[in-house]
């Protein structure tokens, strides 16, 4: 629905604009922005409103020609229109990338079914199954289009909805994600390290958690790069070989089974080790189950690790052909927004009614001494 | 006298092509005597060059494309959080490149001018 607030209007414009764009787009969204609240300001002789706002937004124009026009010359590919190639391949990718982490997941923990509803080859027929339903998507998609045709321009349309979904895919790490990953390695390496819960693992695990351990504290610092530094290519390379690295300790770790043989137990106030398996097979219940859990738990980290080393060699290739190096100041994965809190929206207020002195008509003679 | 379609299609045919040329020019030109942020170049560009009608669709890949090529430069000032502006400024190497397209253009107009004082 349309709001009355110009800010959220062009926020919202904005984020059709995004849709269309390359993923490493950021820069150009904000120049936009800049551009369409001063030419906002000044349709509005120097106050910005929802009309005024309005009108700059529709002197811009169609976001998906805008983006064209910012992405450069972009081409026809086969029957997608060049406006359209950018979020389509994102969103193929994407797909791609979904199908190829749940398939790597499924195969290590050792989820065949040769003949599942009849379907031979299951799942590495999933990418075909994939591709027939997308197409059957997109003839529907396009006509459900057809009927957003009256929808002002700061509301997506329906097809825009489905591609800014390529958009989420590939946003960059939040800084607060980057900090929880610093937290959470360093407690789960704590964690893991204390005797007491040591004492309570298997022996086959035991033998393999220093690894785990290492491994969790190489992802707080990953965490700590990713916050210090946001998303460029040294980290999202970081990023990519620790998830390799993880798919291949998950392959032993599958093997070995669900890793906690002890809990403790109270007995009159004295705490003691209670041995899982052993009640288990004592009273002939099936351990089986907590194998499944850890098999679960296996193959959704596979496919996250998955996900992310094809996210981090798409990314990688991308910034190294716009010439990006290995380090940079990158950015994290919080979209600026132009709505902020409400103390924000004070001092915005404020700023831009003390601004009213200088920009009568949102433009300015510049000062030659500069 | 009022020009016919066909006089009116060639004038914008040609003026398409002239304006094609002109454009990286006059940019350069204009951003060599101050630095200036997109918008800002947008309406510079639209005041002083009102025969080339540039438009923002124009001036920002154009702005985009100079960077790449390192004929300007850019900087960010996040001194209004609202308003980032990213500034562009004219290169050592955009500052050969515009001597060199001046002398060329100032030849072609002295050439053009006594080219046409002749036709007429």
């Amino acid at each position: 629905m349309s709001s009355n607030d110009p800010l959220e209007l062009i926020d919202q414009y904005l984020d059709r604009v995004r849709v269309y764009l390359p993923l490493d787009s950021e820069d150009a969204i904000v120049e936009l922005q800049t551009h369409l609240i001063e030419e906002a300001e000044r349709i509005g002789g120097g106050t910005m409103t929802a009309g005024s706002a309005m009108m700059a937004i529709e002197r811009m124009g169609d976001p998906k020609s805008v983006a064209h026009e910012y992405a450069g010359s972009g081409e026809k590919v086969g029957p997608v229109p060049a406006e359209y190639v950018t979020p389509v391949s994102r969103m193929a990718i994407v797909l791609v990338a979904v199908v190829a982490a749940l398939i790597t997941g499924a195969s290590l923990i050792g989820l065949t079914f040769p003949d599942l509803f009849g379907i031979q080859n299951w799942p590495f027929n999933i990418p075909v199954m994939v591709l027939i339903n997308v197409s059957i998507l997109v003839v529907i998609i396009g006509g459900i289009s057809l009927l957003d045709r009256t929808k002002p321009m700061t509301e997506k349309t329906t097809l825009e909805s489905v591609l800014g979904l390529g958009v989420e895919g590939f946003k960059p790490k939040g800084k607060m994600d980057a900090v929880g990953d610093v937290i959470m390695g360093v407690i789960f390496m704590f964690v893991l390290m204390h005797p007491a819960v040591l004492a309570t693992l298997s022996v086959e695990f035991r033998a393999v958690v220093l690894y785990i351990v290492v491994f969790l504290l190489l992802g707080a610092i990953r965490g700590l790069l990713f916050f210090v530094g946001g998303e460029n290519n040294f980290n999202l390379t970081v990023e990519g070989i620790l998830s390799v690295v993880w798919i291949a300790i998950a392959m032993v770790l599958i093997n070995i089974g669900w890793p906690v043989q002890y809990v403790y137990t109270n007995d009159g106030g004295v705490w003691a080790l209670f041995d899982l398996v052993t009640f288990f097979e004592t009273n002939n219940i099936p351990f089986i189950s907590f194998d499944w859990i850890w098999a679960f738990i296996m193959f959704v980290t596979v496919a996250i690790a998955v996900w992310r080393v094809v996210v981090s060699t798409m990314k990688v290739t991308m910034y190294l052909r716009a010439g990006k190096g290995i380090w940079w100041q990158g950015n994290w994965g919080e979209r600026r927004r132009l709505r902020g809190s409400l103390w924000r929206r004070y001092r915005s207020s404020r700023r831009v009614s003390q601004d009213e002195t200088t920009y009568h008509d949102g433009y300015y003679e510049p000062d030659d001494s500069q | 006298m009022s020009m016919s379609k066909k006089t009116q299609e060639e004038l914008d045919r040609w003026s398409k092509e002239v304006k094609r040329g002109a454009v990286t020019l006059a940019i350069l030109a204009l951003l060599s005597k101050r630095r200036a942020y997109g918008y800002e170049a947008v309406k510079l560009l639209d005041e002083k060059m009102s025969f080339l009608a540039l438009e923002q669709g124009t001036v920002y890949p154009l702005l985009r494309r100079l960077e790449k090529r390192e004929l300007l430069a850019s900087e960010w000032d996040y001194e209004d959080p609202q308003k980032p502006k990213k500034y562009y400024a004219v290169t050592k190497e955009g500052l050969m490149a515009l001597g060199a397209m001046t002398k060329s253009w100032s030849d072609l107009s002295r050439e053009m001018r006594d080219v046409i004082m002749e036709v007429e």
